[in-house]
């Protein structure tokens, strides 16, 4: 029977989804992962994770609570840095110990460390979790390849090619927050069914997202800053959005300080109507809706005004 | 002749507002109800007085809900338009002060600021995490205080000497409070001192960066309360002005939305002012089909099941399947 892995279907997973899952498969492995986030892996991150953690960090408990008795082994990788000179949020590296002390009866946890802020040593990382399972250095190196063949590929898929198209708004935030659509209650759906486009900071190149990123004055301290920051300058220069929506959780330390220097730039440079909506373990979607819906009726008003219609005549749309 | 007529429902945590207007939006009836937790129960008495006093004399042309039970409402009544209660207030607002550019609207348990330019909504905020600074907490306050709560804003106007009152959160100004009371300060300095607070905080928190000028606007449940006016007109330094229907401003923009949906569907989905015979009952299940739970509430009409909402797939919008039981 092959040994089983398991990776929680959270935070960084929807980062590296494709490099993880396609190694372990290489090197001959079971890659179980968790299912979509529901209301049962919220429940028990929120009731295993420490009190003060955001909700992503609670429902990553929930997807290991949900994992431990599937699997011989879980992968839980201390990621230190993904980008050179760049930090991310310290929860990630902290994160082993977190699971470690609030999850019992955990499989056996494989925590290499991944820190790619000094040097681009991705493989030799990889190498490292690799002779865990096999004592074959060559094996390994051709499935960290085939493996980061198809990561490369997935991303640049989701790339945009060039936008021209009216309707678009950007949805800012984490990865991990804008991927999981139970946690940010279907606004992607909501969206396309209020006739908007959506487009995320993810399918902006990152050569473009470096270039403007340079333009804050200032240092850019996290990869995550160094993304938001970039969109948030492209944007303004490009004007490839009507609106612009910054979903957060509640608590998020760097948000403190991205959401709102994309805030103050956004709202002195432009008057792109800009909202920060926060959330947290909510699984009412009362206050969520009527303010997304306020934002959306927002951008038709206006759209009607710069036409010179009445100001809130015909974008009425009735069910 | 009976008059036309559309009506406007604004259904929300403390009160359930009724509004009717003719068809150059004149209101003819306003009705503000505490809403105690039951609103089915709360609109049909609304309604059936409605019923009593109009039946014969008005031709209802259009319905439109809104306030966070906009849904239940429209279920009810079927509306022609269920809008959310920031884009109603804006449009009451600016149907009757036509040049206005700021809207502050304190409601029950929420509290909204409209920025709007060239008679357009360009910004808005409304509370988040916290209901500090909202009615509930005022009318609490008054409780304690032994208070009605409409002598509240008299209470805070007699006051000649301000105390300062913590006002970041509802626990601390309460525990602040009973501190200046028990050092001896006036009843009246303490209330115009929780106005203040009330404003400083609806200021840091939802008016955050937001360009306040004027004319503006105070309109919802507190702008009845003349302390909170005074206090946001000493912080903002222009006039606050409070308009004849400030506490049914959502209803009444719920009115005028439904009068433009209609005159463009030529056909209303209002099911008559007789709904309030019909006995409606609630009934809500955990859906057991996954890890989701999802609470699903189905709505009876005289026992017969009319609706079900509140899953995330849509298994249960079919209202043929029997609920489990």
């Amino acid at each position: 029977m092959k040994t089983k892995i398991g990776i929680p279907r959270a935070l960084f997973y929807y980062e590296f989804a494709s490099l993880w899952v396609n190694f372990f498969s290489e090197l001959g492995l079971e890659v179980i992962i968790s299912p979509k986030t529901n209301k049962k892996i919220i429940n028990d991150g929120t009731i295993a994770a420490v009190d003060d953690a955001c909700i992503p960090v609670k429902i990553y408990h929930g997807h290991v609570i949900n994992l431990r008795n599937k699997v011989d082994y879980l992968f839980i990788p201390r990621i230190m840095g993904i980008t050179k000179k760049e930090y991310i949020c310290p929860k990630f590296c902290g994160l082993p110990e977190m699971i470690k002390y609030s999850v019992k009866d955990l499989p056996k946890l494989i925590n290499t460390k991944i820190d790619l802020m000094k040097k681009d040593n991705l493989l030799n990382q990889m190498l490292e979790v690799g002779y865990i399972f096999i004592n074959d250095k060559k094996r390994i190196v051709e499935a960290y390849h085939k493996a980061k063949a198809i990561y490369d590929y997935e991303k640049s898929k989701l790339k945009l090619p060039l936008v021209n198209n009216t309707n678009n708004v950007v949805i800012m935030g984490h990865p991990y927050i804008l991927s999981d659509d139970y946690l940010n209650m279907n606004i992607k759906a909501k969206l396309k069914k209020a006739g908007l486009n959506y487009l995320l900071p993810e399918m902006f190149d990152d050569d473009i997202l470096t270039k403007y990123a340079k333009q804050y004055n200032g240092k850019v301290f996290w990869y995550f800053f160094h993304q938001m920051i970039g969109t948030c300058f492209y944007l303004l220069e490009q004007k490839l959005v009507e609106g612009i929506i910054y979903l957060s959780s509640f608590g998020c330390g760097i948000d403190s300080v991205v959401a709102e220097t994309v805030e103050r730039n956004i709202r002195r440079n432009c008057d792109i109507p800009f909202m920060l909506l926060t959330i947290d373990e909510h699984s009412g979607e009362g206050g969520f809706n009527t303010r997304l819906e306020a934002f959306i009726d927002m951008l038709k008003w206006r759209k009607q005004n710069e036409n010179y219609i009445s100001p809130y005549g015909n974008y009425l749309y009735t069910r | 002749m009976k008059e036309s007529v559309y009506i406007g429902i604004d259904v929300g945590s403390v009160s359930t507002n009724i509004v009717l207007v003719n068809e150059n939006q004149e209101i003819l009836k306003k009705m503000y109800l505490r809403t105690m937790g039951n609103p089915i129960n709360v609109l049909q008495v609304g309604l059936c007085q409605l019923r009593d006093e109009y039946n014969d004399k008005i031709n209802v042309l259009g319905v439109g809900s809104t306030g966070s039970g906009r849904q239940l409402a429209n279920f009810i009544v079927g509306a022609d338009i269920v809008k959310n209660e920031i884009t109603a207030h804006a449009v009451a607002s600016s149907t009757y002060v036509p040049d206005v550019r700021t809207i502050l609207e304190i409601g029950g348990q929420d509290s909204k600021i409209i920025i709007l330019r060239n008679q357009t909504v360009c910004d808005f905020a409304m509370n988040t995490v916290c209901a500090a600074g909202t009615g509930s907490f005022i009318d609490r306050q008054a409780a304690r205080l032994n208070i009605p709560i409409e002598d509240f804003g008299d209470y805070a106007l007699k006051s000649d000497n301000p105390v300062r009152i913590a006002g970041r959160c509802a626990v601390f100004a309460e525990s602040d409070m009973i501190h200046k009371q028990q050092l001896g300060y006036s009843k009246e300095d303490i209330i115009n001192g929780l106005c203040e607070a009330l404003v400083r905080n609806y200021l840091n928190n939802i008016g955050k960066g937001k360009e306040i000028l004027p004319p503006i606007v105070f309109q919802g449940g507190v702008a009845a309360n003349k302390g909170i006016k005074k206090a946001f007109e000493k912080a903002l330094g222009h006039e606050v002005y409070v308009p004849e229907h400030y506490n049914v401003m959502g209803a009444l923009g719920a009115a005028l939305l439904a009068q433009k949906a209609v005159q463009k569907a030529k056909r209303t989905n209002f099911l008559g002012l007789n709904i309030v015979d019909i006995n409606f009952q609630v009934k809500g299940f955990e859906c057991p089909n996954c890890p989701n739970a999802c609470e699903v509430v189905g709505i009876y009409k005289d026992d017969n099941l009319a609706a079900r909402w509140g899953d995330k797939c849509g298994r249960w919008a079919d209202i043929s399947i029997e609920s489990p039981s």
